[in-house]
């Protein structure tokens, strides 16, 4: 896929978007009037373990508000995929209660809230099920019942938005992994779910379609349908969301905004990131004895002590 | 030469009207003992360029010789089996690499399948566990109950237990957090310069393995469009953008450093730490300068 191309077919997504908020379909009306209120996701005391005995999620309690972005950042390992499988039932909570959208997670109630949760995994090809593209995308709309018409017109939308209209007819194995990833997106997308989690969704994606998809989750926040929840490592998809969700251990460590991250060595370290290149060039000069100046780290431009300001000729920002 | 590629085409489904040409006349040599690192935005043929070197795809049109071995297009291949002994090949996504009921046996698959001893094997395992930085607590757990993240250093233990010649990694960072990424690339530049072996790597953060890698390889829609040091990468940033990558961070800030200082000879310092000492050095350099004047 050319990048440049990606991005002019990008452009129209908002206006699409709304165009589309104004036509009420898909999800009933009634119900999420009556649900408006509630937070999207809430999760009290909830714990669980795979072999039942040691906990891999101990004692989470959160509440997520409709429209918000947040990020769950942590390490490898720390329980993150697991919490949010918690959220749909793919797993099934030990203790605790979870709500997702004014519904409580319980047996009967499964089919309902997956139809609000759609989900992105780290490996697209886990999720494919169609023979091309297109059929991927339509099956998930098969399911919502949508009429032949709808389920058309919005496969073509949302493939134009994310730049994979060119291989609708491809069979997904044939697709480079940036190009399978977007292609999942897309087909959950389609189903147009109130809350999307991305369980490292834009980890497969090259730097140019990155920067595309850190723009396409703005899009999709500002247009305030989507609550968006994103397991990353990536450090600008941080600091794009508003709300960081720090997992350790099964546990959930902290509740802070990005900017927050990325000042506290402890927690950046309990989620095993390291700052972008130029703040750790500032550090590494700081311990040899070159301070910059006092805004230094991340923002502002840097002027040295030191004789020769040309040691300083970058412009200090991201 | 530890691989080399001659007028290397591929073309999926070559024979329908569907075909897609994935790689077009490459030609590349990559030198033994040396660690590589591959770019491209996605769909530029890495992945296609990696599984042609251990016989997983052949060659629809040229040749691709590795180590002692020739594949080329339309001729009967050799047996592969020795060829996949020596080119250890970590997937995508390596995750689906496993398939062993518990992650020794995983781990002590490839060995074992290739004539090591039981004991050798299950030593081989435990190394290549401790290498990718995992306890040997995970070895009786079933690969399913590994996180995304120990699945994927599982599985490039898996392929180092094999101790294969050279060593093929497509994208083995992606799913890792931050540390975990550093942690291995910092192992691939010790198997390369402290055992031998040749590394290639595919990477979408050539940043964080810029200090590494002896030589590069730019991927832009089935042809290698750059092919050489760093110094030569460095040189030729500019073209990243026209390839559907930008130019990484270190790049950027060395480059303003050599115009700034004339050190366009120099090998580029492209670390935090490595670049920080030769600014020090410029700084002190310079004061120096005044003080002579003075």
């Amino acid at each position: 896929m050319k990048a440049g191309k990606t991005r002019l077919q990008k452009k129209t997504v908002p206006t699409e978007i709304h165009g589309d908020a104004s036509t009420p379909d898909g999800i009933e009306p009634t119900e999420s009037i009556e649900n408006i209120e509630a937070d999207m996701v809430v999760m009290e005391k909830v714990s669980f373990a795979y072999d039942g005995q040691c906990a891999d999620i101990h004692n989470v309690s959160l509440s997520i508000g409709r429209g918000e972005w947040v990020t769950l950042a942590g390490a490898n390992g720390s329980g993150k995929s697991t919490l949010i499988r918690l959220m749909n039932g793919l797993l099934r909570a030990g203790s605790g209660s979870i709500t997702i959208g004014g519904t409580k997670l319980e047996p009967g109630a499964i089919g309902g809230i997956r139809q609000k949760v759609g989900m992105v995994f780290q490996n697209p090809d886990n999720q494919f099920i169609g023979a091309t593209v297109e059929e991927d995308m339509a099956f998930g709309l098969e399911g919502l019942c949508l009429d032949a018409e709808e389920m058309r017109s919005r496969i073509s939308r949302y493939a134009s938005s994310l730049g994979i209209s060119d291989l609708l007819h491809r069979h997904p194995q044939e697709l480079s992994g940036g190009q399978k990833q977007r292609a999942a997106v897309a087909a959950i997308l389609a189903m147009e779910p109130e809350l999307i989690i991305l369980d490292e969704a834009s980890s497969m994606l090259d730097e140019m379609a990155r920067r595309d998809w850190l723009s396409l989750l703005r899009e999709m926040h500002s247009e305030g349908r989507y609550t968006l929840l994103s397991i990353t490592h990536d450090a600008e998809e941080i600091a794009a969301s508003e709300r960081v969700l720090v997992m350790h251990e099964g546990k959930l460590a902290a509740d802070l905004m990005p900017g927050e991250l990325f000042r506290s060595e402890e927690l950046l370290r309990m989620c095993r990131m390291v700052p972008p290149f130029r703040t750790q060039l500032a550090l590494e000069l700081e311990k040899r004895g070159i301070r910059p100046a006092d805004a230094g780290l991340g923002s502002g431009t840097v002027n040295m002590d030191l004789e020769d300001e040309r040691i300083w000729p970058f412009s200090w920002n991201m | 030469m530890a691989i080399q590629l001659e007028h290397v085409s591929y073309t999926y489904d070559a024979r329908s009207l569907l075909r897609q040409t994935a790689l077009q006349d490459v030609n590349l040599e990559l030198a033994e003992g040396l660690l590589t690192g591959i770019a491209g935005s996605s769909g530029s043929g890495k992945s296609t360029l990696l599984q042609l070197l251990n016989g997983i795809l052949l060659p629809t049109e040229g040749a691709v010789r590795v180590l002692d071995m020739t594949l080329a297009a339309g001729k009967k291949p050799p047996k592969l089996a020795p060829l996949r002994r020596r080119v250890g090949l970590v997937f995508q996504f390596p995750e689906q690499q496993l398939f062993a009921e518990t992650l020794e046996k995983d781990l002590m698959f490839g060995p074992v399948n290739f004539g090591a001893a039981p004991e050798d094997a299950a030593a081989r395992a435990r190394k290549a566990l401790k290498q990718m930085g995992l306890s040997e607590g995970l070895l009786s757990r079933h690969p399913l109950q590994l996180s995304g993240g120990q699945r994927r250093k599982a599985a490039i233990a898996s392929v180092l237990a094999m101790d294969p010649d050279i060593l093929v990694l497509d994208e083995p960072g992606a799913t890792l957090d931050q540390i975990s990424r550093m942690e291995l690339t910092s192992l691939l530049h010790y198997l390369c310069r402290e055992e031998g072996k040749t590394i290639i790597v595919v990477t979408h953060h050539i940043d964080e393995l810029l200090p590494y890698a002896d030589r590069w390889v730019i991927m832009h829609e089935g042809r290698a469009v750059f092919h050489g040091t760093r110094r030569g990468l460095v040189d030729e940033a500019e073209r990243l953008p026209g390839c559907g990558l930008s130019i990484p961070q270190p790049i950027r800030c060395w480059r303003e450093l050599e115009a700034a200082y004339g050190l366009q000879a120099e090998e580029p310092c492209l670390s935090p730490s490595a670049l920080a000492d030769r600014m020090v050095r410029l700084a002190s350099a310079a004061a120096g300068k005044e003080r002579v004047y003075a």
